[in-house]
């Protein structure tokens, strides 16, 4: 091994120095914001202190972004995480043919954007002449206004996200399921062991570094990828109906032009998102430990 | 293995029905695109148009500077990519090839980045380009993103994979770190190199939210952001015209996909991107 010398720090320099200067830098930043009161333009900022802490934490949107947010994650766990999951299992140890045909169809739509999703969900999704409404009124059901009911908007956008990061998921799964050795399912197939069985028993154990993995970048990415649609299709309403923890950032930021709340919500994300990233280290050191 | 074929049918009809899912919008865009407005609104669900035309192409090239967006999106997109590409193999080589103290802390607070949210860093950034100057300008966009963390992590991943001795007989002749890493290393990455320039790429082909802070002057807009000025308040009727320019935003990536799939997957399956 080479000791560190003025040589490595120029290979290392043009990477470090992006990444303190445009991700570590602005943390800070954003905590500095967060104790202020600012519109982003006047040339004074005033010092409130944990003011715009308290006004967050007792605010009654709190209740309804947090509310918000645990929907559409919910959503996403079960349509990103558990059913690539299983369909991945399918894929790799079910199927004699066709499952590289599989694997490459389903993950066609991760590589369109999501304005493109956004736009053409809003399409088939329109209430008066979209597609899905008069499939829907041809077996006499009314379609929904999805984007303008609360609890139902903030699902369907899931679901538009759900569509797109699917495919992804699915092969980064499918990756982890080929290494299990096929022997093991050959043994479990001669002791007729039933399909869950072999999920929950071999499986899952398994492929549980992976699983995790996918389900950690499933809560982080998919919290963020809510910003495109929400503001493309109903800039977090109606009624804030589909706003968020991510999205209410942008709000207080780029359109009421208050920096310091928007701070204050961004330091809560950036806590949450920490806490969860801790979680997920503890639980890798200590349970999954059969992969690899 | 041999699984009886004749117990994997409903397999297959599950799996299908997934594939309808996940293909029938992409059709029905395409189908959209080439058809009248009569058409869209009185045989919606028909996938093949009676007539195809191309007149939602040809308004959106006469009434749109199309080109001046894709020329934006195509240099925002390649430059990323390639400044992504030699920071992450410089940074992962030199994880690599030097040994020195608190080397993977380093390692894990530049890996760390990745999962920095976009909402967190935005505000300060923005401000930041602002004070540069950059609004309004590619380089606005492009200045943020000329390192990745997981670019970083997938580098350092595929030269861990090269066999000690190969980086042995380099030293031992005395090259120097720069021949070792682009004769002896670069060509043996290389699959992992395109793979994760093809990835770099479509993202920042299709990325929205940052160049929308950035970009606010109509001539300076990349694809996914010209989509915005198709969506009015009442959902808009053009559906036409808005599918062609969605399916002139999603084809590149689209076509980079199937045209290096195997290649992709292969990559994909080989790595192992595990957390």
């Amino acid at each position: 091994m080479n000791r560190f010398t003025w040589q490595s720090a120029l290979f290392l320099a043009p990477a470090t120095i992006t990444l303190l200067l445009f991700a570590y830098w602005p943390l800070l930043q954003d905590v500095w914001l967060s104790f202020h009161s600012w519109n982003m333009v006047s040339p004074t900022m005033k010092f409130v202190g944990l003011q715009n802490y308290l006004q967050l934490l007792s605010s009654d949107e709190l209740i309804k972004i947090l509310l918000n947010t645990v929907l559409y994650i919910l959503v996403l766990v079960c349509v990103n995480f558990i059913l690539p999951y299983l369909l991945s299992f399918i894929i790799a140890h079910r199927l004699n043919r066709f499952s590289f045909f599989y694997r490459s169809a389903l993950f066609i739509p991760s590589t369109v954007s999501l304005a493109v999703a956004s736009i053409l969900f809003l399409w088939i999704l329109n209430p008066l002449a979209g597609p899905l409404n008069i499939i829907l009124s041809a077996i006499g059901l009314e379609s929904p206004r999805w984007f303008k009911e609360s609890g139902l908007v903030i699902i369907i956008i899931g679901l538009i996200i759900g569509w797109k990061v699917f495919g992804y998921n699915l092969i980064l799964l499918a990756a982890a399921m080929v290494d299990v050795p096929k022997e093991l399912i050959e043994a479990a197939r001669l002791e007729n062991v039933s399909n869950w069985q072999l999920f929950r028993r071999i499986i899952v154990p398994m492929t549980s570094s992976t699983a995790l993995y996918v389900f950690v970048i499933t809560v982080v990415f998919g919290l963020q990828y809510v910003l495109v649609p929400v503001n493309m299709l109903t800039q977090g309403g109606p009624d804030q109906g589909s706003t968020n923890l991510v999205y209410i950032v942008y709000q207080y930021g780029f359109v009421f032009f208050q920096t310091g709340k928007a701070s204050a919500f961004a330091i809560l994300t950036m806590l949450i998102y920490a806490l969860f990233l801790i979680v997920k280290t503890k639980v890798l050191d200590k349970k999954v430990h059969y992969e690899n | 293995m041999k699984i009886n074929s004749y117990r994997d049918w409903y397999w297959h009809i599950l799996l299908l029905f997934a594939v309808v899912i996940q293909l029938w919008p992409l059709l029905f865009m395409l189908s959209t695109s080439f058809k009248t407005m009569d058409q869209i609104f009185l045989s919606t669900l028909n996938p093949l148009p009676a007539k195809p035309v191309i007149d939602n192409y040809l308004y959106v090239l006469k009434n749109l500077p199309l080109i001046q967006y894709i020329v934006n999106t195509l240099l925002i997109a390649s430059s990323i990519t390639l400044a992504k590409i030699i920071t992450s193999i410089l940074a992962g080589f030199a994880f690599v090839y030097y040994d020195f103290s608190h080397k993977e802390k380093l390692f894990n607070t530049l890996l760390l980045t990745f999962f920095i949210p976009i909402t967190v860093v935005m505000m300060p950034n923005y401000l930041f380009i602002s004070k540069l100057g950059l609004l309004n300008t590619p380089w606005g966009v492009i200045l943020p993103q000329l390192a990745d963390g997981m670019g970083i992590f997938l580098m350092r991943q595929s030269m861990r994979n090269i066999p000690k001795p190969l980086l042995e007989a380099g030293r031992l002749e005395n090259a120097s770190p720069w021949v070792i890493l682009t004769r002896i290393i670069l060509p043996l990455i290389k699959p992992s190199v395109i793979a994760m320039g093809i990835v770099f790429f479509i993202n920042s082909w299709n990325d929205y939210f940052w160049p929308l802070l950035i970009l606010h002057d109509k001539p300076t807009y990349t694809l996914p952001l010209a989509l915005q000025m198709f969506i009015s308040a009442e959902g808009g009727s053009e559906w036409g015209i808005a599918m062609a320019v969605a399916m002139l935003t999603a084809l590149p990536p689209l076509l980079l996909y199937l045209t290096c799939q195997r290649f992709i997957m292969n990559t994909f399956m080989q790595s192992g991107v595990k957390g």
